[in-house]
């Protein structure tokens, strides 16, 4: 039986070919693995080396004509053969039929394992039905921002998502929120769904809600216990606003003196960093030498001038804040003053003071310059006359003889008690105080 | 043993020189023929649409498969490339699965997991099949270093081609196989071209040998143009790494007829080169001897041809009449599960 | 109990192992004469001699395919990484061959061995010896890959490792190879894929695995103080993937991190946070997030690479994050 040789694909991308040249022609004979011609793929021209042996009976395909992939090209056989038979009975390219036949295995493969995956999503149907129920119930929270956890809650009480405020980063409905939620509803079924669980002390006014309508989130109040520190000072400070009379006098300082004298001192100390705060407390224990009013308390028996001058420095301590006492503050260094208020702050912080190193202040300064505070006004420490409250060092512009120059400027304000003294003594006190500051070396003389 | 560095072959209308009695010769012919059709046929099915992938011919170097097969012992190892049918056909794995391997087939060689490019047949001997250039080479010299360690008495060939001589791992396998005196012989199938490029412009020299030293291993070099001769010589690599187990690296010159893959055309030899290799070609040597100094005839060994062609169509037919894998074969063989 | 090491740990179930079966060998870079750059094989060599204990030069992509190949062949090599850094010079030996062989051969071969070695960062390596190999590792069908943090764990999952059938990556720390911990006495084995749970709590999930867990530990103590209290689990395999146990976790608390040494993109991480999406999302009140390196490559300078690596700070902060705590 004669052969019928077809064009065969000879990249894995070939869809058609050209015979470029035939090597053999009608009568020749082929060997297997022989050259018979060339042929155009979509990558190069390349030889095609035959599969079949025997004569060439008929070349079916010219040069240059573009063939399908397995159309017939020509015909091989035993001497005296009828070509155009064999080719009649030829059924067409081997290419076609078998990969029908090819495909229809794989195809049963898939069945079967589309099979395989029906059950499994049945089995997730089973196991999902309330998902479902719960997405086409409620489209509209579609864009209401909750956790998967807080929404399963919400779908599993009944619950409006869009009803429950949301807690969360966004306003993202959470866990919490929806359990307070249900919780609610449970304490007034009447009103369930469209009342939102509240805090007993923000009751809702029904118009907090944002832009999409929803309310806004609210959160508990946290009671905190008062502790003994807080206690007292709210007993002392309420005492204080309540009995004193207070009157503030801000003064500003400049400072460029002082700081020059702090670098150069801090270049020749050992053992010590004086700091602008040191330097406050050595020069208000000097002023206050020299305006014995101002160390002094008001009873209602008569006004104490008090004999020594024990400077209490305010500490912020974790829960509040205490007045450790720096004793004898006029008749000490500066070195000196630096080291006690170094030693009192970390014991401070450490709740190692003990009470006698807290009482006994004759005088307060309360320094926040280091939150950047500008001025503020403190509360009068009772038994005392005046508390000094001292903001923030900071280079600003200011006018002098005509001139805009930087200064650093600090802005002391005496609060004072009017019942012991007057706007004026307040006044002096505080001129003294920049006296000294705005001029170091005076404390030399 | 020799190392003839540019191995003058014998003439090639001298039969006297490599070729034996008519039994011997008859019989290689036909493994080296039964290879040559089972590619053959390959390639048409390839043709035809009904294998992808790639596909990588070994017509022209089908002597060495069935050398390497005459020189085997029981307990040996032949680890190949890509390039890995001829040595399938010649271990002894059947057609049939080999072709239903490429056709992607239930009943491949390995289950239609693997394809052309990554035959294993443990119970013939053939351990891969390894389609990463060079990086068999280690594998392979952890078979000589188990050989050795169990004191088993086997030799592991390690085939690789001339386009794994510049990779890192084939360096590696032999510094070690060197350093340790394994049991293992490298035999590099010079078939003068990297995929397209070629040897002189991949590798800095010319003779792979000069390199042998350097791992301590001792060499052979020749071009294969017959079967007896190969395996002589293949045999005395094997006695030198088995009875002083260290390695031996053989350099084969040889061709291969069709370009790198199916795709390839392989325009970059000239038509001359392909002529002159061609009248190398052991198969066609060794058809001649048979006619010229065996006295056969055209007609007797076209009867064998037929029957070749025959055993390799059915293989055809096997592998077409086989079914794919089942969808849950793609689950197998990940792990090893507890037995 | 006796407290060992975590290197004593490794080096007592590669010597019961090695008594136990003669197939078993150990094979790397000065793992015989050095004893291991981290003493892991002290005492090995003078044991066993050089049949099995066997230095290698420097060539990893050699000596990792002579162990597949002698895998194949019958043996049970113990292969030692310096440190998986240096196992990525080897990576096609693992990823093509050990991973694919027994499904390339249609289960005719099979490679029984173990890599092992320091993985992470350590302190101060620079970029190229301060690499997570898990994520490329875990992410390839036909390994096992197991992270260990504690001498118990290390010794019960080793064996396990060496007696398995399959490739096993093993992973270990430079900077915890002197964790003490108690080890019994007698033979124990830890299969794979069980999670342990170092620290129970009911808050926050903290998934983790090898040099993650102390941190994780850290930033569950920190939390507790705060009154958050964590479910520690600790993976010690990446795959196979315990994720029952992560998950009736996550049921149970309702929010989770994963904290790890590593990089953010695409790793181990990921996979967890995407399973626990896939199987959990219901459960979930927050985001799952995650506690690991910064995406850049490891700096050298002490000061950036704190920076980039994982504290119980950050652990703390996430699980905060996760809680809601205000």
């Amino acid at each position: 039986m004669a052969t019928v040789v077809e064009l065969p694909r000879l990249t894995d991308t070939m869809e058609e070919g050209v015979i470029a040249q035939w090597h053999v022609a009608v009568g020749d004979k082929v060997k297997r693995g022989q050259v018979i011609a060339e042929i155009e793929t979509d990558k190069a021209t390349m030889e095609f080396e035959s599969f079949d042996a025997g004569i060439v009976l008929k070349l079916v395909a010219e040069e240059g004509e573009t063939l399908e992939l397995g159309a017939a090209i020509a015909v091989f056989g035993k001497k005296g053969e009828d070509a155009a038979a064999t080719l009649a009975a030829w059924k067409g390219g081997g290419t076609a039929a078998p990969e029908a036949e090819a495909e229809a295995a794989p195809a049963a493969a898939e069945q079967a394992e589309q099979a395989e995956q029906a059950e499994k999503v049945e089995d997730a149907e089973e196991a999902a039905p309330a998902a479902e129920a719960a997405s086409s119930s409620s489209a509209e929270d579609e864009r209401i921002p909750a956790s998967p956890l807080a929404r399963r809650l919400a779908r599993e009480n009944d619950l409006e998502l869009s009803s429950i405020p949301g807690s969360g980063p966004h306003g993202r409905v959470i866990k919490a929120d929806v359990i307070k939620a249900a919780d609610a509803t449970k304490a007034s079924p009447a009103s369930a769904k469209q009342e939102v669980a509240r805090p007993k002390s923000t009751p809702a006014t029904g118009k907090d809600v944002d832009h999409d309508g929803r309310p806004y989130a609210s959160f508990e109040d946290r009671p905190i216990k008062l502790t003994p520190m807080r206690k007292t000072i709210a007993k002392r400070m309420t005492q204080s606003k309540r009995d004193i009379p207070h009157i503030n006098l801000t003064i500003p300082i400049f400072m460029d003196a002082a700081a020059a004298v702090r670098k150069e001192l801090n270049g020749v100390l050992s053992g010590v960093k004086i700091s602008f705060n040191d330097i406050l407390i050595y020069a208000v224990a000097k002023a206050l030498r020299a305006h014995p009013r101002v160390n002094a308390c008001y009873t209602p028996e008569g006004l104490i001038e008090y004999g020594d001058v024990h400077v209490g420095v305010a500490v912020a301590v974790e829960g509040g804040l205490v007045v450790p006492v720096v004793r004898f503050a006029d008749q000490k260094t500066l070195k000196r003053i630096s080291l006690d208020i170094r030693d009192l702050g970390k014991r401070a912080k450490d709740k190692s003071l003990k009470p006698d190193e807290m009482t006994g202040s004759t005088f307060t300064v309360s320094n926040l310059g280091m939150f950047g505070i500008e001025s503020f006004t403190a509360v009068i420490n009772p038994g005392e006359g005046a508390i000094l409250a001292v903001g923030r060092i900071a280079d600003e512009a200011v006018v002098e003889g005509g001139e805009v120059v930087i200064r650093k400027v600090m802005r002391a304000t005496l609060c004072s008690d009017h019942r012991v003294f007057d706007g004026a003594d307040n006044a002096r006190f505080l001129a003294t105080l920049k006296k000294i500051l705005e001029a170091p070396m005076s404390l030399f003389t | 043993m020799t190392n003839d560095k540019d191995s003058p072959p014998a003439d090639p209308g001298n039969y006297d020189a490599y070729f034996t009695s008519k039994e011997n010769d008859l019989r290689w012919y036909r493994e080296m023929l039964r290879i040559r059709r089972f590619e053959e046929m390959a390639a048409r099915s390839y043709t035809r649409g009904k294998i992808s992938g790639f596909l990588h011919l070994y017509i022209g170097q089908e002597a060495i498969a069935v050398a390497t097969k005459e020189v085997l012992e029981p307990q040996d190892r032949v680890v190949s490339t890509y390039r890995t049918h001829g040595f399938a056909i010649a271990l002894g794995s059947s057609p049939g699965a080999c072709m239903a391997e490429m056709y992607g087939k239930a009943t491949g060689l390995v289950a239609g997991v693997g394809g052309s490019m990554h035959f294993f047949d443990r119970d013939n001997q053939l351990w891969g099949g390894y389609a990463i250039i060079g990086n068999h080479v280690p594998v392979a010299t952890g078979h000589a270093f188990a050989s050795k360690y169990l004191g088993d008495d086997g030799v592991t060939f390690c085939f690789l081609g001339d386009g794994a001589l510049a990779i890192g791992p084939t360096h590696e396998g032999w510094t070690l196989a060197g350093l340790w005196k394994l049991p293992i012989v490298f035999v590099v199938e010079n078939n003068r071209y990297s995929m397209g490029t070629p040897l002189e412009r991949s590798i800095p020299v010319s003779d792979v040998t000069v390199k042998a030293p350097g791992y301590n291993m001792a060499s052979d070099r020749f071009r294969v143009t017959s079967v007896a001769e190969t395996a002589e010589r293949l045999a005395a690599a094997a006695k030198l790494a088995r009875e002083e187990s260290r390695p031996v690296l053989v350099e084969l010159i040889t061709y291969r007829f069709r370009g790198h893959s199916m795709s390839d055309p392989a325009k970059y030899r000239n038509r001359d080169e392909v002529a002159e290799s061609r009248s190398w070609d052991p198969l066609e040597r060794t058809y001649n001897a048979l006619m010229h100094k065996h006295g056969m005839t055209e007609e007797a060994l076209e009867e064998l041809d037929d029957e070749v062609v025959a055993e390799m169509e059915a293989a055809v037919e096997f592998a077409e009449n086989s079914p794919v894998p089942e969808p849950s074969a793609r689950f197998k063989n990940i792990l090893v599960e507890e037995s | 109990m006796p407290e060992i090491q975590i290197r004593h740990a490794i080096r007592d179930a590669m010597r019961e192992e090695m008594t136990r079966d003669d197939r078993v060998f150990l094979m790397g870079e000065e793992v015989g004469h050095y004893k291991g750059a981290y003493k892991c094989s002290e005492g090995l060599l003078e044991e066993f001699g050089e049949r099995r204990v066997i230095d290698t030069p420097i060539a990893e992509t050699g000596f990792a395919g002579v162990g597949i190949g002698a895998a194949m062949a019958g043996l049970r090599p113990i292969i030692e990484f310096m440190t998986f850094n240096f196992s990525a010079v080897a990576f096609d030996q693992i990823l093509n061959n050990a991973a694919k062989i027994h499904h390339m051969t249609n289960g005719q071969h099979s490679v029984p061995m173990v890599f092992r070695g320091p993985n992470a960062g350590a302190h101060m390596l620079g970029s190229t010896h301060s690499q997570a190999f898990e994520p490329f590792y875990a992410h390839i069908p036909g390994l096992i890959v197991v992270a260990v943090a504690t001498p118990y764990d290390a010794k019960g999952l080793l064996k396990t490792a060496i007696r398995d059938p399959n490739p096993v990556i093993f992973l270990e720390s430079e900077l915890m190879y002197g964790v003490k911990g108690e080890v019994p006495e007698e033979e124990y084995l830890i299969p794979f894929g069980v999670a342990d749970t170092k620290r129970a709590g009911d808050d926050v999930t903290v998934i983790t695995w090898g040099q993650g867990v102390p941190v994780a530990l850290k930033a569950a103590e920190l939390a507790a103080e705060q009154g958050i209290e964590c479910d520690v689990i600790d993976l010690r395999t990446l795959r196979p993937l315990d994720m029952e146990s992560v998950l009736e976790s996550v049921r149970r608390t309702n929010r989770a991190i994963v904290l790890f040494h590593g990089w953010p993109y695409g790793g181990v991480g990921c996979e967890i946070i995407a399973q626990i999406q896939e199987k959990a999302f219901d459960h979930l009140d927050a985001p799952v997030l995650r506690v690991c390196y910064e995406d850049v490559p490891m700096p050298y300078a002490e000061n950036l690479e704190n920076l980039v690596l994982p504290t119980p700070e950050r652990g703390l902060a996430a699980i905060r994050e996760v809680s809601y705590a205000r």
